[in-house]
């Protein structure tokens, strides 16, 4: 008796341990803080292209010269499209330089927004959205095959440089979804694309995957052959007939 | 039976007073508050919409009006408060006496709004507001104690608790902290969080700051704190929602002179005095509140000592001098007071070794030695930590042997000490920010006196205040213009050669703060004269306005000035056959004679002991009661914390008691009889905490034909950490010197 | 009062009068003539269950019925002069406090192998090792040094 006690005491105690998640989500592609790599340190020289400083000076004609702070979001992305998709320190450190402001404050922002990676990411990165409605429509298995498919972890790059998985939240085609982004760096910042892959199945992806890496541009927006954009399946069944007037007061009546 | 028992029945038989009375009368023996005191009061509280009881301000909250008509009235808990257009909420209800949590809310610091634990109920408002971020408006009806405050608080807590870690056992906050008393004050008794706390990777600041993250709340205190006082951009807020972290993102360490600081203001434990992790609770402590004599700023200090030892040094709030901060050395080089400590007389044998003596053969010794030198031979010199006390004993002493030859380490070969003005900080350090352009010569202040430089800093912050510098290209952590290097750009200054020249003409309020560094240069009397040829076409001196300043550099300075301690010439030092070294490192002792009879008089084996003949062991400043005169001539005195070590005396005391022995007694045998004669030389030096204004006139300046030589400015302190015998005594300031100084 | 008697003559008469008051102490019972406590103790037993014994030799009773609710279970020590309740073992602990109804017997099975300590007494106040003197008490020699500072060493110079 005082066996199965224990027994059972045991069996509790497993499943209280058990419903602790044992890896934690993250939504940012890096640690919140900077540990040197031989392709990510501040001692590396990075800067802007020749093509991509005439873009600087665009973006930094939009904002007051004493408000250049502003433009480090814009400056951010740039640099990030050039450099492959993710910002390195010295690439952060430049965008500082160039603003005006303390590195910290770069890389206050470049942390806190989860579109900026900070780790290596594909050629194309592929995100999947994971927000409820996406969830609903099953976007847990089109990250799984997509995961099976390339044979990595999330957020970590394929053997050859080409593909990566992360996560997103909403991106606002929740009507079509489940849905992905393709974000395409191999172009460097001139052909750079961020495509949306909308109403995706399991096998539509790795479709899509397989299309990419033959160096091919699937189309994008929905994948759903019977719909049109984000119109209903086959057609419209509603709001079929003309639009009715607004019901208005008869003016001629008082 | 009490006495006022026995006399209020006195006066009830003798029938001054009516029986009916009787019970107020009693209550009257025995209450002391003066509501209670009469019935008449007591009714009125009764009725509780006539008069509402006062309430005084929490924690000394002052209101100034800038503006009379600006004034509104808001209503704290429908008590009616008049503030001054642009307070807010927080500052309302401070005013009213109520006092408001918060974390993120400090008042030296911009407003974040972030922890919105100061939530408040105010009248038509849907939801709680945070009430550190809204401003008042007139009629405002503000709720402090409504069940939706408390609510609100209960539940902010919840969630600050959510990831807080329960270390408070073994965490060096504990006891002072600001989330542990909230918790208990305003907190629920339980949370609702059952899933497991987050934890965050501890950060490297140096050797002064410890970080333990994971207790950090993300009050954003401290990344405020380094960006607008400290002036140095290294802390950020990495990261969002729950993975949010303050952290340098890369590998960084805090190098800042006021770094120290973020430990008081961090709510939390998350950052702590790394020296003092671990060594005491703070409820074991006695405090002392004394100042410190690392530099000529004078700042208030409490010491916090347990038994023997001191503990650690935190800041006192003094508006005038250092605020609330204090900088890095004030308060870490305390471990200093605890090594290398003098603690017997010596004698020095004939081998050359030092041998542990009695203070009655130490003492005979030197009287033997000090009458058989010529007066003339005599030399005295003052130790930067000197107290006026033991400079007047000195002083007083030597004079009494026939010899005048007592200066102040610091001071230079021949200071000038007739005019008061020309040696302390007209302007006063709170009156820096009134003045809207700077010119500093030859100091480079960040390291001389932090806290001015803070004080500079927070000026040129708020007003936008030009800052012109004149010296070796230094880092000073607010926007200046480098105007050179040498003594000439101060001429072309003068003669209106220069752009800077227009710049302070066109000034309101000009300041010219010049170094201490300078009375060491031959050229002083031309650099000074340069200077005011500056001030008097600038309108640097007026009478509202005293913008002619010197920073000095150490503690004693500005005592032994006003005491008088000037050599009757220079050079003395090389013809002297005794040498008083009253805790005196910094004398070139390359010059002290071979056969000179030294005497070093201090509490630190430092330089000077090893050419001493004869040591005497003094106590240190936080050991004994002295006055010291700060940079802008404000006497403040130290308060002894701790006793001091072995047979170490008093500085003043071991003179008196050398004079005795010598046979030349000295008139003083306590404290109250020194402090009397030096009334008769420097009557300011009496009235402590205050600052005498110094009177400022052209015409009693001596002209000065000496030529300004070429010789650029010079950095006069090197090493921050480091500049007296207790901060070079100290492992942490070495540790600091070898880990932040930028060599 | 007479069959305590009677049983007293046999046990006297088996046993012989030496080996009998031996038991008498052993068991307490001229103990208890001075200790109140250990008398109520042995009154109380009376007709009570023996539950267990612990590996110290206490023994825990237990009597149902008639007996106020919570105070149905005690402990005999085994110690008859020198008791106290640190005595007790974990494992009888939550059974005489009514913690649990599992007996010390039943508990000690679940008892972790690889770090349960052996129980030990509260020995405070038994003999100089359990007394705890602080730094500079005279029976606490070699920490009398209250020095809190490190003295200049003189070197050659």
């Amino acid at each position: 008796m005082l066996g199965r006690l224990a027994a059972q005491r045991f069996r509790e105690i497993r499943q209280v341990f058990r419903q602790i998640p044992l890896v934690s989500r993250s939504f940012s592609t890096a640690l919140n803080y900077h540990l040197d790599t031989p392709d990510n340190n501040p001692d590396l020289p990075w800067e802007f292209t020749e093509a991509n400083k005439v873009k600087v000076k665009e973006v930094l004609s939009h904002y007051p010269s004493n408000y250049k702070q502003s433009a480090v979001i814009p400056l951010l992305d740039l640099a990030q499209q050039q450099h492959g998709g993710w910002l390195t320190v010295s690439s952060m450190n430049e965008v500082a330089r160039i603003i005006e402001v303390a590195p910290i404050r770069v890389y206050e922002v470049a942390t806190f927004y989860s579109m900026f990676n900070r780790t290596k990411v594909g050629k194309y990165h592929l995100l999947v959205c994971g927000t409820t409605p996406c969830m609903l429509r099953g976007s847990r298995d089109i990250e799984d095959a997509l995961l099976k498919h390339l044979g990595v972890k999330r957020n970590e790059v394929t053997k050859d440089g080409l593909f990566s998985v992360g996560e997103m939240e909403c991106m606002g085609c929740c009507v079509n979804a489940p849905m992905i982004t393709v974000a395409d760096y191999s172009n460097g910042s001139e052909g750079y694309t961020y495509n949306y892959y909308e109403d995706v199945t399991p096998k539509r992806v790795v479709e899509i995957v397989e299309a990419l890496r033959r160096g091919e541009k699937p189309p994008r927006g929905t994948q759903n052959p019977k719909r049109i954009n984000s119109g209903p399946e086959g057609g419209n069944t509603t709001l079929l007939g003309e639009p009715k007037p607004p019901p208005c007061r008869d003016l001629d009546a008082c | 039976m009490g006495l006022g028992l026995l006399a209020s029945r006195t006066l009830l038989r003798s029938g001054k007073i009516q029986p009916g009375n009787f019970t107020s009368l009693l209550r009257r023996c025995i209450v002391s508050t003066t509501e209670l005191q009469n019935a008449e009061a007591a009714q009125a509280q009764a009725q509780p919409d006539t008069d509402l009881p006062k309430r005084s301000p929490v924690g000394g909250a002052r209101v100034h009006f800038p503006n009379p008509e600006d004034a509104i009235e808001v209503f704290v808990d429908g008590y009616p408060v008049k503030i001054p257009k642009g307070m807010t909420v927080l500052q309302a209800c401070e005013i009213a006496g109520v006092d408001i949590p918060r974390f993120c809310y400090h008042s030296r610091l911009s407003i974040a709004g972030n922890c919105r634990m100061c939530l408040v109920e105010v009248e038509k408002s849907p939801k709680p507001v945070a009430s550190c971020a809204m401003p008042a408006l007139p009629g405002m009806k503000i709720k402090t104690d409504t069940p939706i405050a408390k609510k609100a608080r209960e539940g902010v807590m919840e969630f600050l608790l959510m990831n807080h870690p329960l270390d408070c056992p073994i965490c060096d906050q504990g006891g002072e902290c600001d989330l542990q008393d909230q918790s208990m004050a305003f907190g629920s008794d339980r949370g609702r969080f059952t899933e497991t706390k987050r934890s965050v990777v501890d950060k490297n600041l140096g050797p002064l700051v410890k970080t333990v993250m994971t207790r950090c709340i993300q009050c954003t205190r401290c990344v405020r704190f380094a960006t607008e006082i400290a002036g140095v951009q290294d802390l950020g807020m990495l990261g969002r929602g729950s993975g949010e972290e303050i952290g340098t993102y890369v590998e960084r360490l805090m190098t800042s002179e006021l770094s120290g600081n973020v430990i008081d203001i961090c709510p939390v434990g998350a950052l702590t005095s790394k020296p003092f992790a671990f060594k005491a609770r703070n409820w074991e402590l006695k405090g002392t509140e004394t100042i410190d004599v690392t530099d000529a700023v004078g700042s208030n200090i409490r010491i916090d000592s347990r038994g023997p030892e001191v503990m650690r040094i935190v800041p006192r709030l003094n508006e005038d001098i250092n605020e609330e901060w204090i900088s890095d050395k004030t308060r870490f080089f305390y471990d200093g007071l605890k090594r290398q400590r003098l603690n017997d007389p010596m004698i020095r044998g004939p081998d050359g070794r030092f041998k542990a003596v009695s203070w009655r053969d130490a003492l005979a010794v030197v009287a033997e030695v000090i009458h058989q030198v010529k007066p003339d031979e005599i030399v005295g010199v003052a130790g930067k930590l000197s107290d006026a006390e033991s400079m007047m004993a000195l002083k007083d002493f030597l004079n009494k042997m026939g010899s005048n030859n007592v200066w102040c380490e610091g001071n230079g070969p021949n200071p000038n000490a007739d005019i008061r003005s020309g040696y302390i900080m007209n302007t006063s350090i709170s009156g820096l920010e009134k003045a809207d352009v700077f010119l500093l010569v030859g100091t480079q202040p960040r390291v001389e006196a932090a806290m001015v430089n803070a004080r500079i800093r927070k000026t040129v912050r708020a007003t936008q205040a030009k800052v012109g510098y004149v010296g070796p290209a230094t880092d000073l952590n607010y926007d200046h213009e480098h105007l050179g290097t040498g003594p000439q750009i101060l001429k072309e200054i003068a003669e209106g050669r220069h752009p800077f020249s227009s710049t302070l003409t066109n000034a309101k309020n000009p300041c010219i703060i010049v170094g201490a560094g300078v009375f060491e240069r031959n050229d002083k009397d031309a650099i000074f004269s340069v200077v005011e040829t500056i001030a008097g076409r600038a309108k640097v001196v007026r009478p509202d306005w005293n913008g002619l300043n010197v920073l000095l550099l150490n503690a004693a300075q500005a005592a032994a000035l006003d005491l008088g301690l000037i050599p009757d010439s220079g050079k003395k030092i090389e013809s002297s056959k005794f040498i008083y070294l009253m805790g005196a490192d910094d004398v070139n002792l390359e010059k002290v004679p071979e056969d000179a009879f030294v005497v070093y008089q201090g509490h630190h084996g430092d330089r000077g002991v090893y050419r001493a003949n004869v040591i005497f062991p003094a106590s240190a400043f936080s050991e004994k009661e002295g006055t010291y005169v700060n940079t802008e001539g404000c006497v403040q005195t130290t308060v002894p914390a701790v006793p001091t070590v072995g047979d170490a005396r008093d500085d003043w005391k071991i003179i008196r008691a050398l004079s005795e022995v010598a046979g030349a007694c000295l008139p003083y045998d306590s404290l109250s009889a020194i402090r009397s004669r030096m009334r008769t030389v420097a009557p300011n030096l009496l009235n402590i905490d205050e600052r005498q204004p110094a009177t400022f006139s052209y015409s009693l300046k001596p002209e000065s034909h000496q030529e300004t030589g070429t010789v650029p400015f010079g950095t006069v302190v090197e090493n921050f950490y480091m500049t007296d015998s207790i901060t070079r005594a100290s492992k942490v300031m070495a540790q600091c010197r070898t880990l932040l100084l930028k060599i | 009062m007479g069959s305590v008697v009677r049983s007293a003559l046999k046990a006297i008469k088996e046993k012989g009068l030496t080996s009998f008051v031996r038991e008498l102490r052993e068991e307490g019972y001229l103990s208890a003539l001075l200790d109140g406590n250990l008398m109520q103790t042995k009154i109380h037993n009376i007709g009570a269950t023996l539950v267990g014994v612990d590996k110290f030799g206490n023994k825990y009773y237990e009597k149902l019925g008639d007996t106020q609710y919570g105070r149905h279970r005690w402990v005999e020590y085994a110690s008859k002069n020198r008791y106290n309740a640190s005595q007790v073992p974990p494992e009888w602990h939550g059974w005489l406090h009514f913690v649990t109804d599992h007996t010390g017997d039943e508990l000690l099975l679940l008892k972790p192998k690889r770090y349960g300590l052996e129980h030990k007494e509260n020995l405070s106040g038994e003999g100089d090792q359990y007394i705890y003197h602080s730094k500079g008490h005279s029976l606490n020699p070699g920490q009398r040094d209250w020095t809190r500072y490190q003295p200049w060493q003189p070197t050659k110079a």
